[in-house]
């Protein structure tokens, strides 16, 4: 054995200080009201380096509350523009939303889109059903085209342990290419001869609420929104999500129905993009385009983490999102900011706003160099 | 001489939370010191302020009579404190040189592999432990890795050593082997500090002990001066007594395993035609080895496995092809040895998990709508009865629950329907006193209550305690029974023969 243990040096030993210093430390419970006031410091600062950046791009800063504000609550037209882009948004927030509550990444929620689109569109080419019952029909189809596609990944998950994340994203191709292969062939549109489905009839479009060009898509993300949040939050099913998110091997060795939760979940998910397909052909654009989707895949699950899988979050959060993009069109249109400019500060906006959480989970507090007597 | 490491008046709070309370603690150079206390009362908190991981609110510390301000791992370790945590601090991947050589911060990772190894081997040889360096650590017994976490100290230069609750993990053996090393570290002028509360260890190897309770340090003695009764009071507060109480009124069956066959996930067979039969009123303790098929016989009963071959009958009913949820309905009440896996979700608020167990029953509302206020006032009531601590809102999640205390939430919400037949897989293991006996006595209730329980333990000693019969479990079968009391010794040899 060796005569002694290698003696450290203690030359290095610093000087205490004597002054006080932060520390972090975990938050063992935050209250509602306290996660509130954080998301909002969060978007306030987020703004405010949004406005300095656009300040330093030269535009005036009576222009920027100009847009991002005063149009958007005085102008009805800005409003209603903001509002229509939010309705889908909103849906596929909730779609993302509800998968993600039960750690299903779904990340096919474009592919689902289609699927609805397709469904419903097919229903409107060959008028199926009563005129006054074709909305509903399509709307009923595009679900259930959604949560087919959504079905295969799901079981595949349950059954095979089969990351979702590919099988999902990749039937987006499968999915955007079988639309492609309609548009520019059954479905072009005869009148035109443009890669999209011919118009749909006045029965086959979502109607107007007389109120500037907005239509029931509103109200209906409204709706599905209340019935998420009800579902999520009040009822059974949402306290068994729960579960399947926190440890689902409890739920199971309760004897509570896990795999189904999480397979309702799933298809719900599915269900919901579909809708959203539907409600971008139906009520914006009256026929179905080949880019409807674009980009709304990414923005559903941007939504859903910003609003912590929340439905009734998710739609302020649509809303929110909704005036980015109007804002950030006329800023490119009117004031020729780079289309990357505006996208820049969406970023910073939306990464703020996702850095607040930390003050939700930790707590930050000062701790004086005041030494105890010993 | 100064002492190596002193620690004054040291406080710190977490959230609202006393965790340390003014509290002094020092040892000197060559002497092995054990702070003793109960889950939760603090030593841990004090010893991670040592060793640079925690910075106290309060307090100063001293190493070999010098003020220091330890600001992180890397000042603590140049300090020369070293600490081998509860939980292995070990790249799985990585073997035995790696690891250590990681841990030596950047400063020395232009030094050789080879040079690092001779090093590590020397030191190794030096302390008696012989551990492979060339295989993954993940690949290595707990033990080892054990003996790699110290080996990494040390070769770092630690002259202050601080183990964690060391023998937590060891068989009694490996456990032994381990305090005879760290006496002779001693010997050789290091400074061992040994967080633990396991009484007898304290008795058997330590040179000094420093009690804590609540985040204060109560009492700093020799132990020789001190009887296990003393000790039990310094750390508990009251003393608690020990005994024996059998069972009252046994009656027919509840369970009966009639040729349980088995298998692990990767496939190995484990249960080999296991049978038994326990009676309503009765603790019936199996004892073994651990790996003799203790694990998969629990989860066949909870209903997470699928037996391969023969029957379970609980309750008069064939259950053997069902899924959990029947098999609660006929009063069934589990509770697993993994806390993590089957009984408890950490993120989830203690309401949820309570309420998960009696969701299906209707009792937190129907499908419509839960009931929140229900679970709440239910909660509120668990933690009163069964003396949960450290709930200061039925919202606050689970994992911010100590070990004893967490185990009381599963109990309190297994117990909720009082049920005919208890499966308790090592119920009291990692808790100290106080809890253990509070969970023996919750299972004694249960089965004076009329329930039959399934005591599965790994320490001898819980079982021979709580047991009305006792049946030794080795390679997957009951090897012997034994009605109580039981020869230890008898007991003992049936659990080796068969090994």
């Amino acid at each position: 054995m060796p005569e002694a243990l290698p003696v450290p040096l203690l030359s290095a030993a610093p000087e205490p200080p004597r002054r006080g210093r932060l520390t972090v430390e975990i938050r063992q419970h935050a209250t509602g009201w306290h996660q509130g006031l954080v998301l909002a410091g969060g978007l306030a600062l987020g703004m405010a380096l949004a406005t300095a950046i656009l300040l330093a791009c030269g535009v005036g800063l009576s222009d920027l509350i100009q847009e991002f504000v005063v149009s958007v609550v005085s102008s009805p037209a800005s409003l209603s523009a903001v509002l229509i882009q939010a309705a889908p948004l909103a849906i596929v927030g909730l779609a993302a939303a509800v998968a993600f509550r039960v750690r299903f990444w779904n990340i096919g929620i474009e592919g689902q889109m289609i699927l609805g689109a397709v469904a419903a569109t097919a229903v409107a080419i060959h008028d199926v059903g009563p005129a006054p019952l074709r909305l509903v029909l399509m709307m009923l189809v595009a679900a259930l085209a959604g949560m087919a596609w959504v079905l295969a990944p799901a079981l595949l998950k349950i059954r095979l342990g089969l990351n979702e994340v590919i099988s999902t994203l990749l039937l987006n191709y499968v999915a955007f290419n079988g639309l492609l292969h309609l548009l520019y062939g059954a479905w072009r549109d005869p009148a035109s001869s443009f890669p999209n489905s011919e118009q749909y009839e006045a029965a086959e479009r979502l109607g107007e609420l007389g109120w500037e060009n907005l239509t029931w898509a509103l109200p209906l993300a409204g709706l599905l929104t209340v019935l998420c949040w009800w579902l999520l939050n009040v009822s059974r099913f949402g306290f068994l999500s729960r579960v399947a998110e926190a440890n689902p091997r409890l739920g199971e060795g309760q004897g509570l129905p896990m795999t189904r939760v999480m397979l309702a979940a799933a298809l719900l998910s599915g269900g919901l993009a579909g809708i959203a397909g539907f409600s971008i052909c139906a009520g914006v654009e009256y026929r179905m385009t080949q880019s409807f989707f674009s980009g709304y895949g990414f923005s559903g699950i941007l939504i859903a983490f910003l609003a912590r899988n929340n439905p009734l979050g998710a739609f302020v959060t649509a809303i929110l999102v909704g005036v980015l993009f109007v804002a950030g069109q006329s800023l490119q249109v009117f004031y020729g900011i780079p289309g990357a400019m505006v996208q820049l500060i969406q970023a910073v906006i939306v990464i703020s706003v996702a850095a607040s959480d930390f003050f939700v989970r930790h707590r930050v507090r000062w701790v004086s160099g005041r030494r105890s007597d010993v | 001489m100064a002492m190596a490491l002193e620690l004054l008046g040291v406080s710190k709070a977490f959230d609202g939370f006393q965790a340390l309370a003014k509290a002094n603690f020092a040892v000197e150079a060559g002497e092995v010191h054990a702070l003793l206390g109960e889950n939760g009362a603090g030593k841990s908190t004090l010893m991670n302020v040592a060793a640079g991981l925690y910075r106290p609110d309060q307090g100063r510390i001293r190493v070999r009579g010098r003020e220091v301000d330890i600001t992180g791992p890397v000042e603590a370790r140049s300090l020369g404190i070293g600490m081998v945590h509860q939980h292995y601090k070990l790249v799985k991947a990585f073997n035995a040189v790696e690891n250590i050589l990681l841990a030596q911060g950047a400063a020395r990772y232009g030094t050789g592999l080879a040079e690092v190894e001779a090093a590590i081997r020397a030191q190794g040889e030096a302390v008696g432990f012989a551990v492979d360096l060339k295989r993954p650590v993940g690949s290595l017994s707990v033990a080892e890795q054990q003996r790699v976490e110290i080996l990494k100290v040390l070769v770092a230069g630690a002259g202050i050593l601080i183990l964690d609750e060391p023998t937590a993990v060891l068989t009694d053996r490996e456990a032994e082997a381990l305090l005879v090393t760290m006496r002779a570290l001693a010997r050789q002028g290091a400074a061992i500090v040994l967080v633990t509360h396991k009484l007898g260890e304290v008795q058997r190897h330590a040179d000094r002990v420093t009690v804590m309770r609540g985040g204060r340090i109560v009492a700093s003695a020799d132990p020789a001066s001190l009887s296990a009764a003393e000790l039990t009071t310094l750390v508990v507060g009251a003393t608690t007594p020990q005994e024996r109480q059998p069972a009252i009124r046994i009656g027919g069956a509840v369970l009966s395993l009639q040729g349980l066959v088995g298998a692990r996930s990767d496939g190995l067979r484990t249960l080999n035609g296991l049978t038994l039969t326990i009676r309503s009123g009765e603790i019936y303790g199996i004892a073994g080895v651990g790996g003799n098929g203790q694990t998969e016989l629990a989860e066949i009963l909870m209903g997470v496995r699928r037996a391969q071959d023969g029957r379970i009958v609980l309750a008069g009913d064939d259950v053997t092809e069902t899924g959990p949820k029947p098999r609660r309905a006929r009063g069934l009440a589990a509770i697993p040895a993994d806390r993590q896996a089957y009984a408890l979700a950490g993120d989830l608020s203690l309401a949820e998990n309570y309420a998960v167990g009696g969701l299906a029953s209707g009792r937190f509302g129907g499908w419509l709508r839960v009931d929140r206020a229900a679970i709440r006032a239910r909660t509120e009531a668990a933690i009163a009865a069964f003396d949960i601590r450290g709930a200061r809102s039925t919202r606050q999640k689970a994992s911010l629950l100590s070990g004893g205390n967490a185990q009381k939430l599963v109990i309190a919400r297994e117990f909720a329907d009082s049920p005919r037949l208890v499966l308790a897989h090592s119920p009291a293991r990692g808790l100290d006193v106080r809890a253990t006996a509070d969970i023996h006595r919750r299972l004694r209730e249960a089965r004076d209550a009329g329930a039959g329980v399934l005591l599965i333990s790994e320490d001898l000693d819980e079982v021979m305690f709580m047991s009305d019969r006792i049946g030794v479990m080795s390679r997957g079968t009951i090897v012997g029974e034994f009605e109580t009391p039981a020869d230890r010794q008898a007991i003992g040899a049936a659990m080796v023969h068969h090994a």
